[in-house]
């Protein structure tokens, strides 16, 4: 039996100093280390061994396995690359198994990259129904009944007193009926103008309304955060252009514009030559707006604003017709 | 609204101010300036020339071959107007410029073999007017080669200016120069009365009475004799031209002057047609139809404020003249309108008319009730000047209760309140004296204001704040606060939404967004619609009771368009109403829902596999995957041929606690048909809040396992009907506490099974959290089960008999 040893020992060592690719390498681990390999043929025989000798003759072949084992590894890591090549090759440059993985809509999309960036700052998010009262769409956002203001927003009406919202700042009123300030929110959603669809304009849209109401909220407060935002949505090289506008729902009013970042500036179509783009508009929450929710203006102070979401990506990825959103084309679905 | 550069200096001394830096301040200022043209631009390259020979052209007929001095060259020029004549001063474009009534570029040509430099023009060619009918011929005096821009006078810029419905105050030039006296810190120039002579009496003349004051708190009236009706002098033809408008007579084009200076409209009322020469201003009343000016008829209601004289209507008041009483070429005597209406009042008439004209859009936004005598009077002297007329002594000013003018406070620390800054008190003060907001009184802390009465839209202290900053400059507020504010109950109402999103995307579906309006027969398809009562389209009546309908014809669109495999989600709100009557909040009905839809090729055949087309059962994987990511309640998926009405042809729901909370299935061939589909479409819907509720509450941690699982297969002949939830409820019911896992993976059905026989085969887990399994045990739990199988399914283990 030491003789065998002796032997295999031997021969694994000629083995060894042959094994030049991974071939051989493999080719060494079947015939010494394998499970039918010499070693192994060494350890089944030790049940002839004489009773006495075992544990001598079992020691050795121990031994024996962990030297070669320790060189083999050696061997192996010189020899061995990943161990992925099958035995058999095929031809790796066959297409992979693809599974098709879906996408969020340019809106979402829009909507989900603003989302963040108030999140960050520490705004909540809302929503509210589509089908609105003529008191949250108007009233109680300071549109006096027969006013030119509403002719600003086309209206579809279900009923004398109720429309398909105009546009979600009447989430605000909601949210500040349902609890004492401080209030900080956003309130994306679906709004309605019966307006005729054609490339440039359609009858809905998307809009993401915002609002903060607490102790001390001001003009500047508000200039700050939606330059901020702008900044980190549309870039920190952007121009910006804050200027005085109105909305009946707030006073002071703003409208915020940035630099058309298709002709950066020049003028071109799609910023009507003018060099700026209109992003948002804003103001201070006007007080006949806290009265109508029971909020008391000389105690409070906030600022509103609001943005469309379809107009973004018009802008950013230069969509020649806003119906593109609605038809839900695979080909357009895909890109995004 | 049109404002010209030139007209508004006439108030305004713009010295040292480019026209860049008007339009960028009044945009500041709230005062939109969309476009702003400079004439003297479009006019460039236009010179004045002396023809110094005109021959005719040896080739054609109606051509003259002109040589004509520019100032420094002489230039050949091919001329085709009769008019051309030596010695003529002429408007020449020279090469490289572009004619703007043609919008051509002129470029050096042969004209029939003769060469040409440049073109001379018409006044149409010159956009001026209407005229082609010859060249334009300047005054002897003009010089070669000075500019047409400064010859003419086309050296104005041109703003076109959005004006937001609370500045009716700025729907004039006098208006837009206010604002830019307390921007620049300048003076306005108002215009004043001449003070012509005047003779007789007006009150003998014509008598005005208002029968509604509330429609009408001020009714003033000029009255002007023998006044020849003709063309406009040239200074009043171009500020008329200059802001876009036609001239179209003297009296006209006074009246529409006065209008753009003042902001006041006037109407003119040929005297001599009034009935009694009297002035009535009363409601429509009895009155079905009146023809207005524009010979259109319209259809009145009783509450729209008229213009009567003696005997009958003669104009819709603060809307539009009537045709019965205007002013003609034969007019004579004249009688000026310059009234005050109710803003609301004309607003419900012109939204019932549906007319909008310059005076009811400036009425229904609120006009100045105390412009009423000036306006009056200036445009009848003007008329006096520019028609040759006699001015009549005297006004009438009906006016029974006085307007008061709106007084508020100011404090200073509310200024700061609001905005977050100083504004110096001094700069306060100057910027609400230009405004012409009166300071009655003031004190260290606060001002007392009145306010003008050209200004309807300020009211309170935050009005005032709003003109304060708004003068300012809202570039001057300073933005560099931290905005960092403390998070806390932050609520997001769209989260469950948008694991929903991840969710489905992950299983490749796309997000789609339909139309929310959808037509009478879609929305028939399910529950009670809600109808728009002013829809675009009759395809766009009704809300959507469902989100199906949509995302079929997304289907057939995308089918159209060659698409293979569609898979699509929406996720939007859908409307119902229950009952009758008049809609409100009782029983309208809105809820947000998802919609998933498949259809076309599940598998494309590819080099490892075989093409396969969506079933039924790719649907119901896909709510198993849906009810798995959510940890749906105890939940089941069921699917049977539909026995009811129902848009599904095979139903798949699934049911958590027993309720159904997602329906789906194929749709029905024959609904498929009208939305123009042949192929097989799966789809499902669910209210979202329905799929939040039955979200299971996350437990705490269950140990991974500790000790190995034994998996047993096996296969067993079972009768054709035997269906695979039998199975499973009854495994379910039988279940030895071992048992883990329950796992069809295969069907088979052969003749060589036997008639009506199919093969199910099984792969069983167990496991003991407890302790490691021995194949004993195992054997015992597995040969129990299947002996009660087979005894419940007349069932056979395959590979024994």
């Amino acid at each position: 039996m030491k003789e065998k040893i002796e032997e295999i020992k031997k021969r694994a060592q000629d083995g060894m100093g042959k094994i030049t690719d991974q071939k051989s390498l493999e080719d060494f681990r079947i015939a010494f280390l394998g499970r039918n390999g010499a070693v192994s043929g060494l350890f089944s025989e030790l049940k002839n061994v004489p009773k006495e000798e075992k544990p001598a003759v079992g020691n050795q072949l121990n031994q024996l396995r962990d030297e070669l084992n320790a060189s083999f590894a050696l061997m192996a890591e010189k020899y061995e690359s990943s161990g992925d090549e099958p035995v058999a090759r095929v031809d790796l440059s066959l297409p992979g198994r693809a599974r098709l993985i879906g996408s969020r809509h340019l809106v979402t999309q829009t909507m989900d990259e603003i989302k963040a960036i108030f999140k960050r700052m520490g705004f909540s998010i809302y929503t509210g129904p589509e089908v609105e009262s003529d008191y949250y769409n108007f009233e109680a956002l300071n549109f006096p009944p027969n006013h030119p203001a509403r002719d600003m927003q086309d209206t579809f009406f279900i009923s004398d007193n109720f429309v398909l919202r105009t546009h979600t700042t009447p989430v605000q009123i909601r949210i500040m009926e349902s609890g004492p300030p401080p209030v900080r929110a956003i309130m994306p959603g679906k709004v309605f103008r019966n307006e005729d669809i054609n490339a440039r304009s359609h009858c809905i849209f998307h809009q993401i309304d915002g609002i903060a109401v607490g102790d001390n909220i001001t003009f500047m407060e508000l200039k700050s955060t939606l330059l901020s935002f702008a900044k980190e949505f549309y870039g920190s090289n952007i121009k910006h252009r804050f200027r005085a506008s109105f909305f009946p729902f707030t006073e002071p009013s703003a409208e915020l514009d940035v630099t058309c970042f298709i002709c950066c500036g020049k003028g071109c179509r799609m910023c009507k030559h003018s060099g700026w783009l209109e992003i948002l508009g804003c103001g201070m929450v006007d007080p006949n707006v806290f009265k109508s929710v029971g909020y008391n203006p000389e105690e409070i102070t906030g600022y509103a604003f609001g943005m469309g979401v379809e107009r973004i990506g018009i802008l950013k990825y230069g969509l020649p017709d806003i119906r593109l959103y609605f038809e839900n084309d695979l080909r357009f679905l895909r890109q995004f | 609204m049109v404002i010209s550069l030139n007209w508004l200096k006439e108030y305004i001394s713009l010295e040292g101010i480019s026209a860049e830096v008007i339009s960028e301040k009044l945009t500041s200022a709230g005062l939109e300036v969309e476009k702003m043209t400079d004439q003297s631009a479009i006019y460039k390259g236009f010179v004045a020339a002396h023809v110094r020979e005109c021959i005719k052209h040896p080739n054609a007929d109606k051509l003259s071959l002109c040589k004509v001095w520019d100032g420094q060259n002489e230039l050949s020029v091919v001329c085709g107007a009769p008019n051309v004549a030596v010695g003529q001063k002429v408007v020449l474009a020279t090469i490289g410029t572009n004619i703007p009534g043609k919008d051509f570029i002129i470029k050096k040509s042969k004209i029939r073999g003769a060469e040409s430099e440049g073109m001379l023009c018409s006044e149409s060619e010159l956009a001026i007017s209407d005229n082609h009918e010859g060249i334009m011929v300047l005054g002897e005096s003009a010089e070669p080669g000075s500019a047409i821009s400064d010859l003419l006078g086309l050296n104005d810029v041109i703003f076109e200016i959005g004006i937001t419905p609370n500045r009716p105050d700025a729907l004039s030039h006098l208006g837009v120069a206010r604002d830019l006296a307390a921007i620049f810190g300048r003076e306005v120039k108002k215009p004043a009365l001449k003070n012509l002579p005047a003779s007789g009496d007006i009150h003998k003349l014509a008598a005005v009475e208002i029968a509604d004051t509330q429609g009408c708190p001020r009714y003033t009236a000029k009255v002007v004799k023998n006044v020849t009706i003709g063309p406009s002098p040239e200074w009043l033809k171009n500020k008329i031209q200059s802001i876009g408008l036609r001239s179209i007579n003297n009296v006209v084009d006074v009246t529409n002057f006065i209008l753009h200076e003042l902001g006041q409209p006037l109407h003119a009322f040929d005297l001599d047609t009034l009935a009694g020469n009297k002035i009535v201003v009363d409601k429509a009343g009895a009155l079905k139809e009146f023809t207005t000016l524009d010979s259109n008829k319209r259809q009145m209601n009783p509450d729209i404020l008229m213009i009567n004289d003696g005997e009958k209507g003669i104009a819709i008041a603060g809307i539009m003249g009537g045709e019965n009483s205007e002013v003609t070429a034969k007019t004579k005597n004249i009688l000026l309108e310059s009234a005050y209406f109710n803003p609301s009042v004309i607003r419900k008439g012109a939204k019932f008319l549906q007319m909008s004209s310059d005076a009811s859009y400036r009425f229904e936004r609120g006009t100045d009730p105390h412009m009423t005598p000036f306006a009056a009077e200036r445009a009848a002297e003007l008329i006096a000047e520019v028609a040759g007329g006699a001015l009549i002594a005297g006004t009438i000013d009906i006016y029974p209760e006085k307007i008061e003018k709106k007084t508020t406070e100011l404090p200073y620390s509310r200024i700061e309140r609001i905005l977050g800054f100083t504004i110096p008190k001094e700069k306060v003060i100057q910027i609400l004296k230009s405004l012409e907001f009166v300071i009655t009184d003031s004190t260290e802390e606060k001002l007392m204001l009145e306010i003008p009465t050209f200004r309807p839209d300020v009211e309170r202290e935050i009005d005032v704040i709003e003109e304060v900053v708004r003068i300012f400059g809202y570039e001057n507020i300073p933005d560099n606060l931290i905005v960092s504010y403390p998070v806390h109950n932050r609520v997001d109402q769209t989260e469950f939404d948008d694991q929903i999103k991840t969710a489905l995307t992950g299983l490749g579906y796309f997000e789609a967004i339909s139309l929310p309006m959808i037509s009478e027969w879609e929305s028939s398809l399910f529950g009670n619609p809600v109808k728009v009562k002013n829809p675009l389209t009759v395809e766009m009546e009704y809300l959507r009771t469902s989100l199906i309908p949509g995302m079929l014809q997304n289907i057939r669109r995308n089918i159209h368009a060659g698409e293979k495999t569609i898979r699509l989600f929406e996720i939007g709100n859908v409307m119902s109403r229950t009952g009758e009557g008049e809609v409100s909040w009782k029983n309208l009905h809105e809820e947000t829902r998802c919609v998933l839809v498949l259809t076309g090729e599940a598998e494309t055949k590819e080099w490892y596999r075989d093409d396969r087309k969506y079933d039924i059962f790719d649907l119901k994987g896909d709510l198993e995957s849906l009810a798995a990511k959510f940890s749906i309640d105890s939940f089941t998926i069921d699917s049977y041929y539909s026995t009811e009405k129902n848009i599904f042809g095979s139903v798949t729901e699934l049911k958590s606690r027993g309720q159904a909370i997602i329906n789906g299935g194929s749709v029905r061939k024959d609904i498929l048909r009208k939305f123009d589909i042949d192929q097989p479409v799966f789809c499902a819907e669910f209210t979202i809040s329905s799929l939040a509720e039955a979200v299971k509450k996350r437990e705490g941690f269950r140990h991974l396992p500790k000790f190995p699982k034994v998996f047993r297969d096996f296969a067993f002949i079972l009768d054709s009907e035997v269906q695979f939830n039998e199975l499973v409820a009854f495994v379910e019911k039988n279940q030895t506490p071992l048992l883990s896992s329950f796992r069809l993976f295969d069907v088979y059905e052969h003749k060589s099974l036997g008639e009506g026989k199919k093969s199910m085969a099984f792969s069983l887990e167990f496991y003991n959290e407890n302790a490691t399994l021995t194949d004993e045990i195992v054997d015992r739990e597995f040969n129990s089960l299947i002996q009660k199988i087979s005894k419940k399914f007349n069932a056979q283990l395959r590979g024994s008999n």
